[in-house]
């Protein structure tokens, strides 16, 4: 028979029986959780104009599998879940009042490299609270997920938790222009600390600071390694940025443990503007998850409201099963 | 296994000069004993655990989080595009990828420029970056060979001394890229097995930069 009728396309998959079974079952056990903490769901349409992807994270949009209406409109398949949570509480919650809680699971599309074993369609399932002020919200963001992971199979998943105005106060003292501000970046994103050093030098940046910046890029640990990373720093902004993570940890005893502060990564895209986190399964070596505050992403959409959210890979969790 | 960092090594050019770093920082790896070794081995401390890869499979291993570590030259590196970290430039197998041509003909300027090359994404990042377009020919074996019997009007590829760009009747351009063996992490890694990998960055970091000029 001709393959193109029994075959798939490359980088896409069935899930049959006890595969499509185990997702079903970590996502009826995260629905039970939202729905008890008050989150409620949204499909959104599986095909959004393309330019919904123009703000936010540009390698969506890069990445998005794109195609022509029959009026030409250039339009996506769903590329990320977030922009399209945006763009529904901006058209249906304007007149409501916050926050908003909401949930969504489903198949989001994103074009990969050839030949890397890397799947175009793969399945996400998370929330988002709209409207809610940072130490609060992000607190009960933090616990929702957490609650999730530990009642679908997951009880010694953990998170890395770091705050996107740490390294932002610390690069605002550093006063760059903004394209050595990149290359910044990206030393600090590939961790290549010597040659980082060496291009602060030259950048003519004071050596203390520079001490700073060597001092967030090992800073992983519990509420003493934070305290010390605390202590070495002096901009406002950071300082301010590690106080809400301590008080983001007290606010949940109940994961003390599950908790690691983490200043090392960075936000290359500068899509976060507070907490960020990172999901991680121990017994299984791999990230599950991810999530912080993005403040001013609901403004692109013409509604003023913070947000904060986390998106788990149901692929991840459904191998780990 | 699972929980025992797993580094892979480059087969080739990066073998010996890698391993004897690794022997410097105390990751001692044992001689293969009468030539036949396994394809997975730990190193005589039983911290580590390494595989053996040829070079330009080592990036996809170890971003897709499969080899939690790799040694790896920045060419391959740049060529796949990797996430991954770069913590130690390792300061060996260093060499320079260039963009070079037949000695006495002259580039065509615009228009169409033929280039031969094993790294098609770095030759087009390269030539994009100065707003020139070009057609690239990617090729596997000698490229040399190519720029000589006309395939292409120029060759980006690797050379150490231009010895045998100038047995070739070929010159040097300009320089495309400064190429040197980095140790590359798996970003999952560098938080899962955090103290392993931590272990592995400060040894070899240390040996780099409080010997320099020993390597090579």
């Amino acid at each position: 028979m001709d393959g193109k009728i029994v075959g798939l396309p490359a980088g896409y998959r069935d899930f049959i029986f006890s595969d499509a079974e185990s997702r079903r079952r970590i996502e009826n056990e995260f629905a039970s959780v939202f729905s008890s903490r008050g989150f409620r769901e949204v499909i959104p349409s599986a095909v959004e104009y393309l330019d919904l992807y123009a703000r936010g994270n540009q390698g969506v949009r890069e990445r998005a599998m794109r195609f022509l209406d029959r009026d030409d409109n250039l339009l996506a398949l769903r590329a990320d879940f977030t922009p399209a949570v945006a763009r529904i509480v901006s058209a249906h919650f304007r007149e409501m009042p916050p926050p908003i809680r909401v949930w969504y699971s489903g198949p989001v599309f994103r074009k990969t490299d050839r030949h890397r074993g890397q799947y175009q369609e793969f399945s996400q399932i998370g929330a988002e609270l709209i409207g809610g002020d940072p130490p609060a919200a992000d607190g009960e963001v933090l616990d929702v997920a957490l609650q999730c992971l530990s009642r679908s199979g997951f009880p010694d998943a953990c998170v890395h938790v770091n705050h996107a105005g740490i390294f932002r106060g610390l690069v605002n003292s550093l006063g760059l222009k903004q394209s050595d501000l990149s290359e910044v970046r990206s030393a600090i994103d590939r961790k290549d600390m010597r040659a980082l050093g060496v291009r602060l030098e030259e950048l003519g940046v004071n050596g203390s600071v520079r001490a700073q910046v060597n001092t967030l890029s090992h800073t992983v640990g519990d509420s003493r390694a934070l305290a010390a990373a605390a202590s070495s720093i002096d901009n406002q902004e950071s300082r301010e940025a590690i106080a809400s993570l301590e008080s983001l940890a007290l606010r949940l005893p109940r994961w003390r443990d599950r908790i690691t502060f983490d200043l090392t990564e960075i936000d290359e895209m500068e899509y976060y503007t507070g907490v960020m986190f990172t999901f991680l399964s121990p017994a299984h070596s791999v990230e599950v998850g991810r999530g912080g505050r993005y403040d001013s992403l609901m403004r692109e959409f013409g509604v003023d409201l913070p947000a904060v959210g986390f998106s788990f890979s149901m692929d991840r969790l459904g191998e780990c099963e | 296994m699972k929980n025992r960092v797993l580094i892979a090594l480059p087969k080739g050019r990066l073998y010996e000069t890698g391993t004897e770093l690794l022997g410097k920082a105390g990751i001692i790896i044992p001689p293969a004993a009468d030539g036949s070794r396994k394809l997975v081995f730990p190193d005589a401390g039983g911290r580590y655990e390494f595989v053996p890869l040829k070079p330009i499979d080592i990036p996809v291993y170890v971003e897709s989080g499969t080899i939690d570590a790799g040694i790896v030259g920045s060419d391959v590196l740049r060529e796949l595009e990797a996430d991954v970290y770069e913590p130690v430039d390792l300061g060996i197998g260093i060499c320079r990828m260039v963009l070079a041509a037949p000695s006495g003909t002259a580039l065509p300027r615009g228009g169409s420029l033929r280039v031969a090359t094993k790294y098609p994404r770095t030759t087009e990042r390269f030539f994009r970056g100065k707003q020139l377009h070009v057609h690239i020919v990617k090729l596997d074996g000698s490229v040399e060979i190519a720029s000589l019997l006309g395939l292409a009007d120029a060759i980006v590829d690797l050379v150490e001394t231009g010895r045998t760009l100038r047995e070739n009747g070929m010159h040097i351009v300009e320089d495309v890229a400064r190429v040197s063996a980095k140790l590359i992490v798996n970003r999952t890694a560098m938080k899962m097995k955090s103290e392993d990998v931590r272990h592995l960055i400060t040894q070899l970091d240390t040996v780099v930069y409080e010997n320099p000029g020993q390597q090579n």
